[in-house]
């Protein structure tokens, strides 16, 4: 009986949705972490979604039209993400979402984006399963199994005779946690034996424990996954405790926030990455340039990868746009196209080309390794190696 | 309805919240500060995850249908009062902050311990977490808390009256004295400690779907402060106090949305004024307006 009354008013629901003309401007959501602790990315997303708003408004918008970007912060947990899907999808009107920070954050809001039929793209979920969530469900962000290999290749390549590694990581990160996995699958791979396996949690500040194992274990290379804070202060202690070979840090180390914590100790430390604002292309150049005008620094990946997801939709927008103008469209049915249109298309962005396979996860063509040179205590770059 | 679609998950996170800060509550009728709900809390909603994702219980799944869910409240309900009653008797030998302390480490254990098993999914978690009753929106899950949340309340209003009641009372008051008394207070506590830990793990094993995914930080040293300050902030004297403060606190953010990044500075002052000027909490403010007139008049007669 319930249930019989259950089905009947979310059908009721349905059909009203369904009537939903699509109001100008056209809106597109981005719900990222703009609060608590994992602010630190969702901040520099923020970033870069509203440099993609302001660039692609200004060469033309959609077609002649401008577009534009609603913010809906997901805090750090999933409960506040189910929150500003919700908010985006029913109350914002948006055609698509680009978000949320997390992978965690992902399994939970995205499957009710999912069920409502409004395309998702994940600017950098990089957990195994995303794309699978639903059809509706896509992401911008290469997944780990990708980018990690390539640093273990190029420290071979700077010292052949490495034979011995040790491997940390942050226990309570999803991220790091994945990351490792595939580090030390790459290592294996390529030869290597793995000494020591060590687990630290990213509000850790004392290493002394793992460094010493480490230190015991008398490796050529040290490869850690874990964020900015941590693993700076790891790497500090490493060098400061004497060890002297390479190390490899994941992409959680791959900003730099990273130069103040571990300051000259920094020099030298190998990150896979999968964005470099070296990389040629004139739309990253221009995206660089913005970027530096704005903040004096490079943009880091984060904020290129949100860029990428508010590109997409708009490139995806417009064509959508040549063929049937998007105010004449329904709500509903707009959304449905616009996530086949997003599949099917092929784009040239600040991450280099990008299409998507069928799924809805991304195929990159480049990926990049770079080493931290040091120019003081607080001032680095990160050199692109080739 | 659109209204529902817009709000029904804050509706039912609301009803969510003031629950697991009924099973703080539990324990502090008998004047224990335990802070182990996120514990059981985590656990049931591994168990649920687990049951629904796993491999192992396929079988299970395909011949149950809908009536696994039920299944999953009861295992952790069960699950909960067993690991409830193996930490409640050493740990309630410690009192006031120190048994505080020692509930923190236990959720911070199951905390690490989940993030170290694989059939929990390491620090991912797990994922695509079926749904309920062919549940398709959130608000949906009114329906499974609303009247789990009646039950609790109908509960605890006879388990105030009653003997079992009086002497939790009895022990929050003075100890030593229900002890004289014939209260054993081991036992007591550890009842008050165990029925708020089965409150917690069904609530969990019922948020899994609710949330489509679980993960370690379900369960965490913020959660069970929040759930405090629901405590605090409503009222811990009184039944309706975790129910109020709950839902108040998880609805704040929610409702200031619109303020942007103001919304969390406005939450904090709210609980900075809540906790200085509401010392009873918000249920206090009921209160005191019916107590007032009747004390003093008695009072000064007896004084001429």
């Amino acid at each position: 009986m319930k249930r019989a009354l259950l089905v009947s008013l979310s059908l009721g629901l349905m059909s009203a949705a369904v009537a939903q003309k699509v109001e100008a401007p056209i809106t597109i959501g981005v719900a990222v972490a703009q609060t608590s602790n994992v602010a630190l990315l969702g901040q520099e997303q923020v970033i870069g979604a509203r440099l993609a708003e302001k660039f692609f408004n200004a060469t033309g918008g959609i077609n002649g039209t401008p577009f534009k970007l609603v913010f809906q912060d997901t805090g750090g947990d999933e409960a506040g993400t189910i929150n500003a899907f919700q908010n985006l999808i029913n109350k914002d009107r948006v055609v698509g979402i680009v978000g949320p920070t997390l992978s965690q954050q992902a399994f939970s809001a995205d499957p009710i984006a999912d069920r409502a039929k409004v395309p998702v793209l994940g600017p950098s979920n990089t957990a195994k399963g995303i794309p699978q969530i639903g059809d509706f469900i896509a992401r911008v962000s290469a997944p780990v199994a990708v980018v990690a290999p390539n640093a273990v290749k190029q420290a071979l390549k700077l010292d052949p005779k490495i034979k011995k590694v040790a491997v940390l990581y942050a226990q309570n990160d999803a991220f790091s946690v994945s990351e490792t996995g595939t580090f030390q699958e790459t290592a294996k791979a390529q030869g290597l034996s793995v000494s020591t396996v060590q687990k630290f949690q990213t509000t850790d500040t004392d290493f002394t424990t793992q460094v010493t194992a480490v230190l015991g274990a008398d490796v050529d290379l040290v490869i850690i996954s874990g964020l900015a804070a941590d693993g700076g202060n790891l790497v500090k202690q490493l060098r400061q405790l004497g060890y002297k070979g390479l190390i490899i840090g994941g992409n959680g180390l791959n900003t730099s926030n990273l130069f103040p914590v571990c300051g000259r100790d920094c020099d030298g430390i190998l990150i896979a990455q999968a964005y470099s604002p070296a990389l040629a292309g004139s739309v990253n150049q221009l995206f660089v340039k913005e970027y530096r005008n704005q903040y004096k620094k490079d943009p880091p990946q984060f904020a290129a990868q949100a860029y990428t997801g508010v590109q997409v939709m708009v490139e995806a927008l417009r064509k959508i746009d040549k063929k049937k103008k998007l105010d004449t469209w329904n709500l509903a049915d707009l959304r449905v196209e616009l996530n086949k249109q997003i599949l099917a298309g092929k784009y040239k962005t600040p991450l280099g080309d990008v299409s998507f396979d069928r799924e809805g996860e991304v195929n990159q063509k480049d990926f990049y390794v770079a080493q931290i040179k040091m120019k003081d205590a607080k001032n680095g770059t990160f050199v692109f190696l080739k | 309805m659109d209204f529902l679609q817009n709000y029904g998950f804050l509706i039912v996170t609301m009803i969510q919240q003031g629950l697991l800060g009924l099973s703080l509550y539990f324990p502090l009728m008998a004047g224990q500060l335990s802070l182990a709900s996120p514990g059981f809390y985590a656990l049931g909603g591994y168990i649920a995850a687990i049951m629904g994702t796993n491999a192992a219980f396929a079988p299970l799944r395909e011949s149950l249908g809908s009536w696994i869910f039920p299944l999953e409240w009861l295992v952790a309900g069960v699950a909960s009062a067993a690991l409830g009653l193996i930490v409640g008797v050493p740990a309630l030998r410690l009192r006031g902050i120190y048994l505080a302390l020692a509930t923190i480490a236990f959720v911070e254990i199951l905390r690490v311990v989940a993030l170290n098993l694989s059939v929990t999914g390491g620090a991912v978690g797990l994922f695509g977490v079926p749904q309920p009753f062919g549940f398709v929106d959130r608000w949906q899950y009114v329906w499974i808390f609303g009247p789990l949340l009646v039950l609790v309340l109908l509960f605890t209003a006879r388990l105030e009256r009653s003997r079992v009641g009086r002497a939790f009372r009895s022990l929050r008051e003075d100890e030593l004295a229900a002890d004289a008394m014939g209260v054993p207070p081991t036992r007591y506590k550890v009842m008050a400690f165990v029925i708020g830990a089965v409150l917690a793990g069904i609530v969990g094993a019922m948020s899994a779907p609710f949330l489509n995914t679980w993960n370690a930080r379900q369960g965490t040293f913020d959660a069970s402060i929040a759930y405090l300050a629901y405590v605090l902030i409503g009222g811990s004297r009184n039944m309706w106090g975790p129910v109020l403060g709950g839902a108040l606190l998880a609805a704040l953010p929610e409702v200031l949305r619109p303020l942007q990044d103001w919304r969390l500075i406005i939450n904090g002052l709210v609980l900075v004024v809540a906790s200085l000027y509401l010392p009873q909490g918000l249920v206090g403010l009921f209160r005191r307006r019916r107590a007032a007139p009747l004390a003093r008049p008695a009072t000064q007669e007896v004084a001429k």
